[in-house]
């Protein structure tokens, strides 16, 4: 069984590579999970506040 | 739903790298010539076309980002290339550790070899073009022309590299001429290993892309509520 | 056509004005070529095949910093908005930028065969003809890589770096054909030895100008 150890090490090689680059793209999706709640927090923060500004000061906003 | 092809592709690929393993360490029969070492050639071939074929799903993506626009072509492209990037990367490892109990060298400049390393290399620019690169629309306008001219170029490197090789037969190291596969059980074994291969990278590759997609959704999300906030007054 | 003649006499008026980018062109082939002449082992006889790899290094890395300087001297003064403004067609300003590229390449060139010449023990005889059109052809194909590729990469950061990381590898077929056919030239081999070196030179230029010329409107849109 000469030369097993670069057989093994070849095989070994490719499956931790795929497994790392799984675990690389797994580590961006859950920082962009953290993303999206973020931004679903400030989508309801400025859901809110619109609706009382709304109703006290009808003709205080800014025309965009 | 989409979720649903992703697994199932994620769990076919399981299935077919095992098969795949199974058939290389048991099923087929060793080389004469080369012995054992040999079997890291029923994953390192699949990988190199996996590389090839991914640098082509570059420029096509790239083709039609430039005639349709559409941000998801570039996410396709930018994915495509990373994975590509990955099976590439494989193909010259597993090149350099069969070489190196074959030949007792560590690299040899087979022409197959070398024509895979240019192509590392243009992938390897095409990525870090798009690190350094901070406008985001040009980076996928920039990322596109490279990917098409890129791809064009690759038949004629390989050709001047084959001529350039049948040139030094004598200085440098040459594989045994195709790969000549004499019993059908190598055959299966290679074909088994190329569906677990392609299997693999598109499952990784969806798995990218889809991550990828959600970023530019989430980006324009963003920009959605940074202009929704200016115009409450909220800054 | 207009625009063409037009962009292409301002490089080429500003070039002789300033000699600036020629003197470094020539400067830094003549570095290369003295650092390999320094490199190689003296004790190994230095033929042509020698003398034609060593004249290409040159060429590829004085090209290089050549390609920077003419190819982004709009962008640096906003000059390129004003261009772009203008009724003047992408395909004359594409052309326009090739032309004056392969101008100072050629010119690079010329100065590094007789650095060559001098260098390698070479003759100033009829090789020199052979050898003119082949350098000549390495020279279209890189001026037309560089005149795409500097307008990306111009853009980036790191840009002295990112041009000659997407050049090299893309210019490869065109850097052993081009070398294996001078060194064929060079030994007074027969045209049939460099035939096939030179198809590729020619199958590279076509493909590189033609691509260059469909995709350089993608490439110096501002946005």
């Amino acid at each position: 069984m000469e030369h097993f150890g670069y057989l093994f090490a070849t095989y070994s090689i490719i499956f931790v590579a795929i497994f790392l680059y799984v675990v690389f793209i797994w580590q961006r999706q859950s920082r962009l999970e953290s993303e999206v709640r973020a931004l679903e927090a400030k989508l309801k923060a400025l859901a809110e506040p619109k609706h009382e500004s709304a109703a006290a000061e009808p003709g205080a906003k800014p025309s965009p | 739903m989409a979720r649903k092809i992703v697994t199932s592709l994620g769990v076919l690929s399981l299935i077919l790298v095992i098969a795949a393993l199974y058939m290389v360490f048991e099923y087929v029969p060793t080389e004469a010539d080369e012995g054992i070492v040999q079997r890291i050639f029923y994953f390192h071939v699949p990988c190199a076309w996996i590389a090839f074929m991914a640098f082509g799903l570059v420029a096509v993506a790239g083709i039609f980002y430039l005639w349709l626009g559409g941000q998801i072509w570039d996410d396709l492209g930018h994915g495509a290339a990373e994975t590509g990037m990955l099976f590439c990367t494989l193909m010259l490892i597993s090149g350099s550790l069969w070489a190196r109990p074959m030949w007792g060298t560590w690299w040899t400049w087979d022409s197959r070899l070398t024509s895979t390393f240019i192509l590392w290399l243009l992938y390897g620019g095409y990525l870090m073009l798009r690190v350094m690169i901070d406008d985001s629309r040009q980076v996928a306008r920039f990322a596109a022309v490279i990917g098409i001219v890129a791809a064009l170029d690759v038949p004629v490197i390989i050709l001047s590299v084959r001529l350039w090789r049948t040139i030094h037969p004598a200085v440098l190291v040459t594989r045994q001429g195709g790969h000549g596969l004499e019993d059908p059980r190598m055959v299966a074994t290679l074909l088994v290993s190329l569906a677990a291969i392609t299997v693999t990278f598109a499952w990784l590759f969806l798995v990218r892309f889809a991550e990828l997609r959600m970023g530019t959704r989430l980006e324009a999300l963003a920009r959605g509520i940074a202009l929704a906030e200016v115009r409450t007054g909220d800054i | 056509m207009a625009a063409f003649t037009a962009i292409l006499r301002k490089d080429l008026r500003l070039e002789l004005r300033s000699g600036q980018s020629t003197i470094a062109l020539v400067a830094l082939a003549l570095l290369v070529l003295v650092v390999l002449v320094f490199a190689l082992d003296p004790a190994v006889a230095r033929g042509p095949e020698t003398a034609a790899g060593a004249l290409w290094v040159a060429l590829v890395f004085s090209g290089m910093l050549g390609a920077t300087r003419v190819l982004t001297a709009e962008s640096e003064n906003g000059c390129i908005r004003g261009l772009l403004l203008s009724p003047a067609d992408r395909a004359g300003l594409y052309a326009a930028k090739l032309a004056a590229a392969f101008i100072f390449m050629m010119v690079a060139e010329a100065a590094g065969v007789v650095m060559m010449v001098l260098f390698f023990n070479l003759e100033f005889d009829a090789a020199m003809m052979r050898v003119a059109p082949v350098l000549a052809l390495g020279a279209l194909g890189f001026a037309s890589l560089a005149t795409l590729l500097a307008a990306i990469t111009s853009r980036a950061r790191a840009s002295d770096l990112m041009l000659p990381l997407l050049a090299v590898p893309m210019y490869v077929p065109a850097l052993i054909a081009g070398v294996r056919a001078s060194a064929a030239a060079l030994s007074g081999a027969p045209f049939s030895a460099a035939r096939d070196w030179i198809g590729i030179l020619i199958a590279f230029d076509v493909l590189f100008v033609t691509a260059g010329y469909l995709l350089f409107e993608h490439v110096i849109a501002e946005e």
